[in-house]
């Protein structure tokens, strides 16, 4: 009781403090509100595209008996590689499959029964024989890939009991009838999907994959790495612990913070303008779409590793310049060990977004259609993004399979990129 | 000049309580040798010898505070640490009060001769011949309690001064005494117990230049023990200290 | 009459006051600041922070294998006085000195001498421990290493073990040479600094409030250190302990407001301290 003021101070402590607690409580009530928010968003997310994406890494075969006819081929066992390339292995197919249903004779519906397996079968066949001649003339039970509409219907809708409107695929009766029989016959299954991760991209969904999509990306990001990491480190020691601080040096600081957050399309249009148009580089490589992501990254990783290097304690730096080290060797055998977690976490999460970036690299022409994987950061690539945001715009039902599942595997490379980063930090963090 | 001493507070208020506790006990302990001494004289003036029984039992009181003083004094010395003019005040202090314990133990054997004396006509004659000594020290032991109270080198100094008087006083005093005995050997016992409350006055005064010595020691730091009165004289004759 | 008088006495009094307060501009160290055949001399050293004075006109000189310590309020300039003495101001970048510092009759501001070499010879040993995180072998090493002191391992060794042994911590540390140097106790780790810096054998160490990070024991330890050291080294130690001043050092100087008020041989400061100041600083009645 404050007797000069004649106030109960006990009374109103104690309400003040029943308001103070209920206060508390509100407001964790708003952070684990937040965070459930997030955590709603981000399962929503995941089991959108997982359940999306997950039959994408299992396709549809189709086991045909084929015999390597050598006369229907045109070909001896003594042909020549060259021949065996320009042999007719489509006709070839084509006749196989009609042996296996002699009772279709209908043109359409012989286009029907041709198409429910994927249209690369034929160089298949004629892989599988350039790889093995003697299978010339022996009868061989080949698994083929089936068409992405049968592989769709086989996957989504065979066997269950789906309305009209339902139904996915666009199959026609007869087709529907041959999976049918196939079914019966176990001659039709499904299996992991190699082709995803081993081809390129493609026409057909059944054939396209990604890994001329993440050959390209991983071109791109060794350019990034290469370049980014050493320039942004150097300049982030140059400014925290060499440069006079003045007004120059406080516009350049104003500048790096303003130049992260400059939309990446931004670094794109410069992209194009000063490494294509200026400099005449070539479109759609992986050197440029490096040069454009280091443009990108560096500010991020400059800033990061200017924070590290300002968390490093100035004790340090005076120790050794007190020991009568001088200031360079005091910044190499003291502040950078310290720094180094710190930089390198920034560096891989300016990784990760570069990796993540679509935007600019439609600026400077990634995003053409491209089959052949890349060789070199010269030869013209596409990337994992831009993959994904080519298959979204391709109206085939089978490449919305393979878009959720090229966003999974985007994502999971993401997660490992983070993950390593905290692995590494706490790696190099040895607390002293 | 002695403004080094009046420096302002102390940032903690409850040393500066304790050090002023310190010196007011001393100046109490002083002014109860005083009034010892005074008493004594009193009752010799007066031929009254009623005054003097108290002096005993103030005597007491004067050993009692010196152990509390000595007491306060070894606490401030193990807590606060002083230092520099603290340091020197505790330390005077310390000093101090044990010149003053023993004025006190001098002053009660004066008051006990004096009792005794009184009861006796010869001797009651004999002793007022100590009661312009026992004035000339009764002044010296009250003037160094006020040099003390004021920290006050000038009035050491006088007090110093004042000390020489009463050697001369207590020499002629003793040739005095002397002449009597020679005249009266019968009263030579007496003689010399008048001689032997002389001696005791005398060292009261002793006693108090010690404490004026300490509080020059006090003031300017300098430790004046053994020097030649002239030479202090002239050192702090223009107030250089 | 007698009441004029005392209006000027008055008077008198409290200009006194103002002036002791406020130490004139230009003013004089009292005691004995200047020595014959000094290690450093200073000759109206002026430190500036920007436009802001921080030192003012200091003339101190500092003897051989002598232990001087710096005492005063917080904010007084000492940290900064020592601090030129092994230029560690030169890595502020507002700060500029002024005057004469001279080791052994040499300019320590000449542009011509080499910081490294100078702070080779003046060691310094820091407020809070410092140890680098590294192996307190390589701690010790480190100095050696940069100034290049040994020719191969056998002599680095040696070195090491010498130093931890002069700071009393080999006894302590032998077996586990290569652990952090910051895994150590407070006062271990001060002591592993004093080693490093005793390691390029320098000539002069500088400790700026060398213990005011450690409990009462660590800080015995380490001032019986610093008298054994004192048989070799001179040695400067800034303290807000007066009684570490006391305990450890022979001359002591006193700061206030930047200027150097006093220097004497610690005894005297500590008894009987000849400026006003001083004796308000140590008996606490300023701080």
């Amino acid at each position: 009781m404050n007797k000069s003021l004649e106030i109960n101070t006990d009374a109103r402590r104690k309400a003040s403090l029943d308001k103070r607690n209920a206060a508390e409580k509100r407001f964790r009530w708003y952070g684990r509100v937040a965070i459930g928010f997030g955590i709603a968003c981000l399962v929503f997310l995941f089991v959108d595209i997982i359940s999306k994406g997950i039959g994408a890494f299992n396709q549809t075969y189709i086991a045909m008996q084929v015999t390597f006819d050598e006369q229907e081929l045109g070909l001896t066992p003594q042909s020549s590689e060259a021949e065996i390339r320009a042999a007719s292995f489509e006709s070839f197919l084509k006749a196989s499959l009609r042996e296996a249903y002699p009772d279709v004779t209908e043109r359409r519906a012989k286009r029907q029964l041709y198409s429910i397996v994927s249209s690369d079968t034929s160089f298949m066949l004629r892989d599988m024989v350039l790889a093995t001649p003697s299978l010339m003339g022996t009868t061989q039970t080949v698994n083929m890939i089936a068409d992405d509409d049968v592989d769709m219907y086989y996957k989504y809708s065979f066997g269950r009991d789906l309305s009209e409107g339902e139904e996915i695929g666009r199959l026609s009766k007869l087709q529907k009838e041959i999976v049918a029989e196939l079914y019966d016959l176990e001659r039709i299954g499904t299996r992991f999907n190699s082709t995803f991760f081993t081809n390129s991209d493609s026409r057909d969904p059944e054939s396209a994959g990604i890994y001329g999509a993440a050959l390209g990306s991983f071109f791109m990001l060794v350019v990034t790495l290469v370049l980014s990491f050493p320039i942004a480190i150097a300049a982030a020691i140059y400014l925290e612990e060499f440069a006079p601080k003045n007004k120059i040096t406080d516009f350049i600081e104003v500048n790096i913070n303003n130049l992260a957050a400059v939309p990446s399309v931004i670094f794109g249009l410069l992209g194009l303008a000063v490494f294509i148009n200026f400099f005449g580089m070539p479109r759609s490589v992986p050197l440029v779409g490096g040069l454009v992501l280091t443009l990108m990254t560096l500010p991020t990783i400059i800033i990061s590793s200017r924070a590290a290097i300002k968390s490093v304690p100035p004790s340090i730096r005076e120790a050794a310049l007190g020991m009568g080290a001088s200031k360079v060797q005091t910044v190499i055998h003291h502040v950078l060990p310290l720094a180094m977690p710190g930089m390198l976490t920034g560096t891989i999460i300016g990784m990760a977004r570069a990796l993540g970036e679509t935007a600019p690299l439609l600026m400077i022409g990634m995003v053409a259609f491209i089959v052949e994987p890349p060789v070199g950061i010269m030869d013209s690539a596409t990337a994992l993004p831009v993959q994904i945001f080519l298959w979204l715009d391709s109206p085939e039902r089978a490449f919305v399979e393979k878009t959720s599942a090229a966003i999974m595997v985007l994502l999971a490379f993401l997660i490992f990129m983070n993950s390593f980063a905290v692995w590494l930090r706490k790696r190099l963090e040895r607390r002293w | 000049m002695n403004e080094e001493l009046n420096i302002g507070p102390h940032i903690s208020r409850q040393f500066d309580a304790e050090l002023d506790e310190i010196r007011s006990r001393v100046l109490k302990m002083g002014s109860l040798v005083e009034t010892q001494l005074i008493k004594t004289l009193d009752a010799l003036r007066e031929d009254d010898g009623s005054g003097i029984k108290g002096v005993s039992k103030l005597d007491r009181k004067v050993n009692k505070l010196e152990v509390q003083i000595d007491e306060e004094c070894t606490q401030i010395l193990a807590m606060r640490q002083p230092a520099a003019g603290d340091l020197r005040m505790i330390i005077a202090t310390s000093k101090s009060v044990r010149d003053l314990e023993r004025a006190g133990d001098e002053a009660e054997r004066v008051a006990n001769m004096v009792k005794q004396a009184l009861t006796n006509e010869m001797q009651r004659k004999l002793y007022k011949g100590l009661l312009g000594l026992g004035e000339l020290v009764a002044q010296l032991l009250k003037s160094t309690l006020d040099a003390y109270a004021r920290m006050d080198i000038p009035g050491a100094l006088q007090n110093m001064r004042l000390d020489q008087d009463i050697d001369e006083e207590y020499s002629r005093l003793v040739i005095r005494q002397v002449e009597l005995m020679k005249k009266n050997p019968d009263n030579v016992a007496d003689s010399l117990d008048v001689l032997w409350a002389a001696r005791s006055m005398e060292r009261i005064g002793d006693h108090c230049i010690n404490i004026c010595e300490n509080i020059i020691y006090l003031v300017s730091g300098d430790d004046v023990r053994h020097a030649k009165f002239k030479d202090i004289e002239e050192q702090y004759a223009g107030g250089g200290y | 009459m007698n009441k004029e008088i005392e209006s000027s006495v008055s008077v008198d009094k409290s200009e006194q006051s103002v002036s002791a307060e406020f130490v004139a501009d230009s003013y004089t160290t009292v005691g004995e600041p200047l020595l014959d055949d000094p290690k450093i001399s200073i000759r109206n050293g002026n430190v500036f922070y920007a436009e802001k004075q921080a030192i003012f006109d200091v003339n101190l000189d500092i003897g051989k294998q002598q232990v001087i310590s710096m005492i005063g309020p917080s904010g007084c300039g000492k940290s900064t006085f020592i601090r030129c003495l092994n230029r560690m101001n030169d890595t502020i970048d507002i700060c500029r000195v002024e005057g004469e510092f001279r080791m052994d009759g040499e300019d320590i501001h000449d542009s011509k001498l080499d910081v490294v070499e100078l702070r080779a010879r003046v060691g310094m040993v820091f407020q809070k421990p410092n140890p680098f995180p590294k192996s307190i072998y390589e701690n010790v090493a480190y100095g050696a290493r940069i100034h290049g002191l040994t020719d191969n391992r056998v002599q680095l060794d040696e070195l090491v073990e010498q130093s931890l042994i002069r700071c009393g911590l080999w006894n302590e540390v032998k077996d586990r040479l290569d652990e952090p140097g910051t895994g150590l106790s407070g006062g271990q780790q001060q002591r592993l600094c004093i080693a490093r810096a005793i390691a390029v054998d320098p000539q002069v160490i500088l400790m700026d409030e060398p213990c005011s990070a450690l409990d009462p024991i660590a800080t015995a330890t380490i001032e019986e250190l610093i008298n054994e050291l004192s048989e070799s080294f001179t040695i400067c130690i800034v303290t807000h302990s007066m009684q570490q001043a006391a305990r450890v050092s022979t001359r002591t100087a006193y700061f206030h407001l930047g200027k150097l008020i006093e220097v004497n041989d610690t005894a005297k400061v500590f008894t009987n301290p000849e400026h006003q100041l001083t004796e308000e600083y140590i008996t606490g009645r300023i701080g």
